[in-house]
């Protein structure tokens, strides 16, 4: 069912995104019959157009739309135009997302109450707890079919040969190592076929046995016929009335053209990076700093999470390649322990890169070449390893910005990022690289590689939740502090970054505020 | 490609190790020289003889393995060259490129890049023009026509795409023989 919506009527919700969170809003909100257009500035792809190839999908579906990075982080040398690996197209980055899906513990909802103060960071406590979270974490396992989980009691998937070289490792320096719940069906489930371990889970599953919202939620909420979905639809910016409701929302159309979408209520899901973006672009007389910017954290407390890749080489064939993206974690180092020397906990999530990624990754940057690398790479099939995902502090000059002169194919001015790590956030790398060699020396790794970051897939909290309005942009619905009728929804709202991935929590929080905002469209308070 | 970091034989070493014989005549002892090129492919190349050699030999140096044959850094410099028949600037940029490659060999050790008889005395000269954009440029394309090249994957055993064949669940994604059952 196709349904369209006249520009003009303003009962509408208009949703920025199509991602984890906008995805997930646009058909929570359709299942309760709430009607709403969904903007989004990518493309629309087909199964089709999925293919496993690493630098094909790369070049096809990624958000390469100029940004800058900058910090004295290795990172911004290396990837100068890339601070962060995300996609644009209906579905965002859950098309390319490992399907990793874990939930928050509850320390992490109160890293303030825990650690006080932390010299450097702006530290905060999430106005929600894990408690209130639970149900809404059940209601999200069961939409995205997340395997090993009482709520969809769909088993693990079977263990793969990199996995158990992981775990043996894990298992031999008494270390926890699990095998990862990921929203991948392990039997035919939603519609959808059970995995067949190709590997390629970061380029988009090509026979749709991951979750993504790309062939779930959006086509789901379009169904109902109450969602619209606009492909190729970049937003420029929110209008909003003399009393400072939000009205509408002003983006270029797949022809260049700029059209006015009227809104009774605009949910921004445009990801970290583009939803303070579209904020900072909404400056106005009322708001001169940017709209839901009183506190002035718009776009502040960039988080990703603290990462580094290690990879060991053995004698004997690893084949990593033939396994789910991610099959098990890790877990030893998950907790807020000080005594290791950092706060905060990190996780070793057991990962693969195809041939072409490794190359690009193992040693990223101008220097990475000659035999030392070139011999890594031929034992390739022999290599093991993990991405290091760790709590990343918000740090407020880790931030989002408009460059002052630089404008994009929009006519936008470039984002640009500063990225650098908090003393805690190289500690706690520190930490796991040491800790990951001991791992790989007890099951007789001939080299253990170190890789520095590459570009940021988690992005979260430049639109942070705070319980009061003086320390962040959002309260703890995703409802601005500022202006009762615009909402952010996607991972931007993150008050800590967590050491788990972040989807499920977007995902949770998705369909926690779609009740909300049901509740209080009928009282007539939005 | 063999590390020969190990004495315990496996099966993907003696793979290894029949790849590097077979593979020995091609690839010489630092011997490489224009005659490894078919002169013809390189005859149409706008930057000549030197450079064209000069290229591969650097090539090699940068991503070297040594079980692969010529053939696969020359599919990577010769459409560079022929493609810099057309393209003035990307010709500027390798002739120049060459042109400090041998400056710099003779700054260092009195002679021309190709006559440089070891790989660490020509790694230094390469790492003194790391950072330039032809340095750069050529380390990008060998990276996608090395590494990305997939009639090359079978020989790092990397598999590839795979849903066409089923993906790996019924084809030995667990099969592991040297780690106990965990
Ligand atoms: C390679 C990779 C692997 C990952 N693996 C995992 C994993 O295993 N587990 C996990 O939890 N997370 C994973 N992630 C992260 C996960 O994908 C993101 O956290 C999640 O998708 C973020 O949701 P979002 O709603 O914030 O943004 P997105 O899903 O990125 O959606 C944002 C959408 O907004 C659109 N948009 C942006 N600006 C505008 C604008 N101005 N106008 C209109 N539209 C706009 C974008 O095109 C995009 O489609 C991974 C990500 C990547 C890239
Ligand atoms: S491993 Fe499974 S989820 Fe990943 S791409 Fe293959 S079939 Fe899809």
């Amino acid at each position: 069912m196709t349904t369209t919506f006249d520009l003009n009527d303003d009962s509408l919700v208009v949703i920025i995104g199509s991602g984890a969170g906008g995805g997930t809003l646009a058909n929570e909100l359709a299942q309760k019959g709430i009607k709403s257009v969904v903007l989004e500035a990518g493309k629309r792809f087909k199964m089709d157009d999925i293919e496993n190839d690493e630098w094909k999908m790369f070049g096809k579906i990624s958000w390469l739309d100029k940004r800058y990075v900058e910090g004295p982080a290795r990172l911004a040398k290396d990837f100068p135009n890339l601070p962060a690996w995300i996609v644009k197209g209906v579905g965002g980055a859950t098309v390319h997302w490992a399907g990793v899906a874990m939930r928050f513990q509850e320390h992490e909802f109160k890293m303030k109450t825990l650690n006080g103060v932390i010299p450097g960071a702006n530290v905060l406590d999430w106005p929600v707890t894990l408690k209130e979270m639970e149900p809404y974490y059940v209601k999200a396992e069961l939409k995205m079919g997340v395997c090993g989980t009482e709520a969809t009691g769909m088993p693990y998937h079977r263990k793969s040969s990199h996995y158990q070289v992981v775990a043996e490792g894990a298992k031999r320096i008494g270390a926890n190592c699990e095998q990862a719940k990921l929203a991948i069906n392990t039997e035919v489930r939603d519609g959808r076929p059970a995995c067949q371990v190709a590997g390629f889970c970061m380029q988009g599953c090509k026979i749709g046995a991951k979750w993504s919202t790309m062939y779930t939620e959006i086509p789901k909420a379009e169904a109902t016929g109450n969602v619209e979905v606009r492909p190729q639809s970049m937003v420029l910016r929110i209008e909003h009335d003399k009393t400072g409701k939000v009205t509408g929302v002003l983006y270029a159309d797949k022809d260049g053209n700029q059209q006015l979408q009227k809104a009774r209520l605009v949910a921004v899901a445009g990801n970290s990076i583009e939803s303070p973006r579209m904020l900072l672009n909404s400056a106005s007389s009322l708001f001169p700093d940017g709209l839901a910017n009183g506190s002035g954290q718009v776009g502040q407390n960039y988080m990703t999470h603290t990462t580094g890749g290690v990879y060991a080489e053995f004698e004997k064939p690893v084949h990593m390649y033939k396994s789910t993206v991610v099959p098990g974690i890790v877990k030893e180092w998950q907790n807020n322990d000080p005594s290791r020397g950092h706060v905060a906990g990190y996780e070793l999530e057991i990962l693969h890169l195809g041939l072409p990624f490794m190359s690009a990754f193992m040693k990223p940057g101008k220097g990475g070449w000659g035999r030392e690398l070139a011999d890594s790479l031929a034992n390739y099939d022999n290599m093991a390893g993990f991405w290091i995902c760790g709590e990343d502090m918000a740090v407020e000059s880790n931030n989002i910005t408009l460059h002052p002169t630089e404008k994009d194919q929009y006519g936008l001015p470039v984002p640009v990022v500063y990225k650098t790590d908090h003393i805690n956030d190289t500690r706690m790398r520190n930490h796991a690289y040491d800790r990951s060699k001991e791992l790989f020396d007890s099951i007789g790794a001939l080299k253990v590689n170190n890789l520095p970051p590459y570009p940021a897939s988690h992005n979260m909290g430049t639109n942070r939740m705070s319980e009061h309005a003086r320390d962040g942009v959002v309260n703890r619905w995703g409802q601005s502090h500022e202006i009762s009728n615009l909402f952010v929804s996607d991972g931007s709202q993150f008050t800590s970054s967590g050491t788990e991935n972040p989807t499920l929590t977007i995902v949770a929080l998705a369909i926690r505020q779609a009740d909300y905002i049901a509740e209080q469209m009928k009282k007539q308070l939005i | 490609m063999n590390k020969n970091k190990t004495a315990v034989p496996s099966p993907n070493l003696s793979r290894r190790r029949f790849l590097a014989r077979s593979t020995v005549a091609a690839v010489g002892a630092g011997a490489l020289g224009s005659a490894l090129l078919s002169p013809a492919a390189w005859a149409a190349s706008a930057i000549g003889d030197h450079a064209s050699t000069t290229l591969l030999r650097m090539a090699r140096d940068v991503f070297p393995h040594d079980s692969l044959e010529d053939k696969y850094y020359a599919q990577v410099m010769s459409p560079l060259a022929e493609q810099a028949a057309k393209d003035s600037d990307l010709q500027t940029l390798l002739k120049d490129g060459v042109a400090a490659l041998d400056e710099q060999a003779k700054k260092r050790f009195g002679k021309v890049y190709l006559e440089v008889a070891t790989e660490a005395d020509r790694v230094t000269i390469l790492k003194a023009l790391q950072d330039s954009p032809f340095f750069q440029k050529i380390k990008g394309d060998l990276m996608m026509g090395i590494y990305n090249n997939q009639e090359l994957w079978p020989r790092f055993g990397y598999g590839g795409s795979a849903w066409e064949k089923g993906g790996y669940v019924n084809r030995g994604f667990d099969e592991n023989d040297w780690i106990e059952g965990v």
